[in-house]
């Protein structure tokens, strides 16, 4: 079930009125059963996964806080395999044996193993770390087992954030599913102004972005480098609205039920370098990646050489987990160097920034670095929404090689692409900025802010894309 | 002094109910939700018949030339279909060979459903003499986008119950939309703004409908060897055949013309096998100009890969009325 669909609408509707009639102590249970019909609405079998690796879990995070020494670990690495197991066979499985068959024909053999057919389970990525977060931090002594196999299932399956997260940890979300929440006014317009400004992001930007977006991408010899700069600039914005959108209607969603989902975008085209710019974007996966995998390499309490394996690794890995081809991986690799060559080169940007005096201008340096983090970005992207490797590397080449006219197949597509990006900004800028001032949503008057609503959803109505486009990140 | 009391009073009263309300935050909710609603509501409607105005207030562009075809034009032959009708047939040929009133109802990234549509519009009110529709290869071909560019066909909702069906099929929750005065022009504000404006006539003055491509194509005969079956959908085929019947029952001249493409086909295409056969059940001529040799491997009369230029529309033109009249020739006796 999408958010953007009137499927969800009348879903949404109809649970968070239930949940706010029914006494606190069943609200579990209605929550666990339109999860599952709402993850059910994608492909229905697929719950069985689902339902596979909460199994696994729950038990094995009994298991492991009754264990003693050695055991303990056995059963935290159990639960991983069934987990990242469910990941390989899904996910990768078929990306493996593409490389493998590779690997065979360079040595003029064939390939015995066969292909399976199989369609990726809506949000397998999001689930399953969330899943393996849980038996974590029961094994470090963080948080302690569940055992209402109820409340562990909705832990995993909590419908706003199932599909495509914030990946929410134990510590976090398991106690809130306890927690008698009354209905409060003033959470509750908290939790739709979120929705709105998601669907905002989502519908007006993202979806109308990616016509243009899609039109070049798909095509990408058709078109000279001028418009495959812009394609990957509206792309940039395009997958920021789409995920950032989608995570700000979840965590709208649960906030009008009471529950306080983890902020999982801050403005990340604001930061001003690449280090920056991932404790901004997409936090809930780059902190699961630092708690669970940086640290567990070492982190940076290691040689220097082997720090810079470690984010290069952690890096490339979170390029695998968007999806199970090389792009991603490089995507992932390309922010890994980024950052290596960050630390690596920082004396020497020191020095340059003090010999041209660019310190003693502020804002100036501001600007520059936020711009320069931004093409940096920018150019990873190109990895990620490449069709494939060859199609990322010739759009690299073109950009550098060919110029031209920009592509404009309809004037009115590019005017509303740039009205939308030109009010993100604007939004985007006031809150990173300007917090406290000219706050048209928390107006003191009720007509000032009631009309800011009407005229988003005005807005939405008048410039946004209505034809059901998919979340990206639903792919994941 | 009486006044006063009642004033006081009713100050009161409201004062009490504002407590009473607030004190309560389902009713503090729902009475800001109505308030809002309202506000809402009333600029959707607002907005929404200033759009309507100025939509049907174009005197050019594609947005008029729907307008036109639904509401106003009374030309003896209509020609349907998506960009390839739009390109493909010279008005004048048609009108002095064939000695009829031409228009080109044809409309960019627009497939069956469109077509159907325009159809019921035109014949409530009143039958032309023939209809030449223009069929395009993997027209049956299940693809969502073609129940998307339906979207196309809003602003005609309201005020044209015997499209409303047709439409209807963008979505099953399209009739939950329509109440907003704005969702029909949704996307469009721009396109209406210029379509108010000289803009239009001045950029790419349409004939009759008809719009000449005057580019030529570079470039070697691509073939196609993709795979001549793809999933059909069965609810464009019963379009397809509704037009048929619709012309049928009006006393309309159907023809059905795939008119040259520049690419070469391994394979027959399956919706074109499927129309044929649809059109040889009801007794309607069907003329497959897709692999012609007149226009195989000739560049020099292609804009692009799919459509003729300015000199090749003229040419098929030319073709496709010899058919007519040979066909007609061959009826009378």
């Amino acid at each position: 079930m999408l958010f953007n669909s009137f499927h969800f609408l009348f879903f949404f509707i109809v649970v968070t009125s239930l949940y706010f009639m029914i006494p606190y102590k069943q609200r579990w249970f209605l929550l666990l059963v339109s999860s599952c019909y709402f993850y059910m609405a994608f492909v229905p079998i697929y719950i069985l996964i689902l339902g596979f690796t909460i199994v696994i879990d729950y038990f094995a995070g009994i298991y492991i806080e009754n264990a003693k020494g050695s055991r303990r670990r056995l059963f935290l690495i159990f639960s991983l395999i069934a987990n990242i197991g469910v990941l390989a066979i899904f996910k990768y499985y078929n990306f493996l044996n593409t490389n493998f068959s590779f690997l065979m024909h360079g040595f003029g053999l064939d390939n015995p193993i066969p292909y399976l057919s199989i369609l990726l389970p809506v949000g397998l990525s999001f689930h399953t770390f969330q899943a393996m977060s849980y038996t974590i931090e029961v094994y470090r002594g963080h948080q302690k087992a569940e055992r209402h196999f109820g409340i562990y299932s909705l832990y995993v399956m909590f419908y706003p954030q199932l599909v495509a997260g914030p990946i929410e940890r134990p510590q976090n979300l398991l106690h809130q599913f306890r927690e008698k929440y009354d209905f409060d006014y003033y959470r509750v317009a908290e939790g739709f102004r979120l929705i709105l400004w998601g669907f905002f992001k989502k519908i007006v930007i993202a979806d109308r972005l990616a016509i243009y977006v899609n039109t070049v991408y798909n095509n990408p010899t058709e078109h000279n480098g001028t418009t495959l700069i812009l394609a990957t600039i509206f792309f940039a914005f395009q997958i920021y609205c789409d995920f950032s959108g989608y995570s700000d209607i979840a965590i709208g969603t649960a906030k009008i039920m009471g529950f306080k989902l983890m902020t999982n975008f801050n403005r990340p085209y604001f930061a001003r370098n690449i280090s920056e710019f991932w404790k901004r974007w997409h936090i809930s996966l780059s902190t699961w990646f630092k708690d669970y995998l940086y640290i567990s390499l070492g982190g940076n309490r290691v040689s220097v050489p082997r720090w810079y394996f470690n984010l290069f690794i952690v890096f490339a890995v979170s390029g695998l987990w968007h999806g199970a081809n090389w792009t991603y991986i490089i995507w992932g690799g390309l922010n890994g160097f980024y950052l290596v060559f960050a630390i690596v080169s920082k004396g020497f940007r020191d020095k340059i920034n003090k010999f041209t005096g660019l310190v003693k201008f502020p804002l100036i340096n501001n600007v520059f670095q936020i711009l320069i983090t931004f093409m940096l970005s920018c150019f990873a992207w190109i990895f990620f929404r490449a069709n494939n490797v060859s199609d990322a590397f010739m759009i690299v080449k073109k950009i550098l090689t060919s110029k031209g006219a920009i592509f404009i197949e309809n004037p009115s597509i590019m005017i509303f692409s740039f009205l939308a990006i030109i009010i993100l900004f604007l939004v985007e800028l006031k809150k990173e900025y300007y917090k406290g001032n000219f706050s048209f949503f928390n107006n003191k008057r009720w007509l000032v802010r009631n009309l800011s609503y009407a005229a988003l959803v005005i807005i939405i109505l008048l410039m946004g894309v209505f034809d059901g486009g998919q979340f990206i990140y639903f792919q994941f | 002094m009486a006044d006063n009391l009642f004033i006081f009073n009713f100050n009161i009263m409201i004062k009490i109910l504002i407590y009473k309300i607030k004190k309560n935050p389902y009713k503090f909710f729902l009475v800001k939700l109505v308030v809002l609603f309202t506000i809402i509501f009333s600029l959707d409607f607002f907005i929404g018949n200033i759009l309507g105005y100025f939509y049907f207030k174009q005197e050019s562009g594609l947005q008029y030339r729907t307008t036109y075809s639904i509401e106003k034009t009374t030309a003896d032959l209509l020609i349907f279909g998506s960009s390839r009708a739009n390109h493909h047939y010279y008005p004048t040929l048609f009108e002095k060979r064939l000695n009829l009133s031409y228009y080109n109802v044809g409309r960019d990234g627009n497939f069956m459903f469109y077509h159907s549509a325009v159809l019921k519009g035109v014949l409530k009110r009143y039958s032309p003499k023939i209809i030449i529709l223009d069929f395009i290869g993997k027209e049956f071909e299940e693809n969502q986008n073609s129940y998307d560019r339906l979207s196309s066909l809003l602003p005609y909702y309201k005020t044209h119950p015997e499209m409303r069906s047709i439409i209807e099929l963008k979505s099953k929750y399209e009739r939950l939309k329509m109440p907003s005065f704005i969702y029909p022009y949704n996307s469009s504000i721009f396109t209406i703004a210029i379509g108010n404006t000289e803009f239009n006539k001045r950029r790419k003055g349409d004939i009759k409908g008809y719009i000449p491509l005057n580019k030529t194509l570079v470039g070697s005969i691509e073939i196609d060897s993709s795979s001549s079956k793809y999933e059909i959908d069965s609810i464009k085929i019963k379009a397809y055949e509704s037009f048929i019947q619709d012309c049928k029952n009006s006393n309309v001249k159907l023809y059905i013309v795939c008119s040259p493409y520049f690419t070469s086909y391994n394979h027959s295409d399956y919706s074109l096998i499927i129309a044929k056969e649809i059109a040889k059940r009801n007794n309607i001529q069907f003329f497959d100009y897709s692999n012609d040799s007149t226009f195989l491997n000739k560049p020099q009369l292609f804009a692009d890969i799919s459509h003729l230029n300015e000199e090749g529309s003229k040419l098929f033109s030319n073709m496709l009325i010899d058919s007519i009249q040979k066909t007609i020739e061959k009826e009378s006796k």
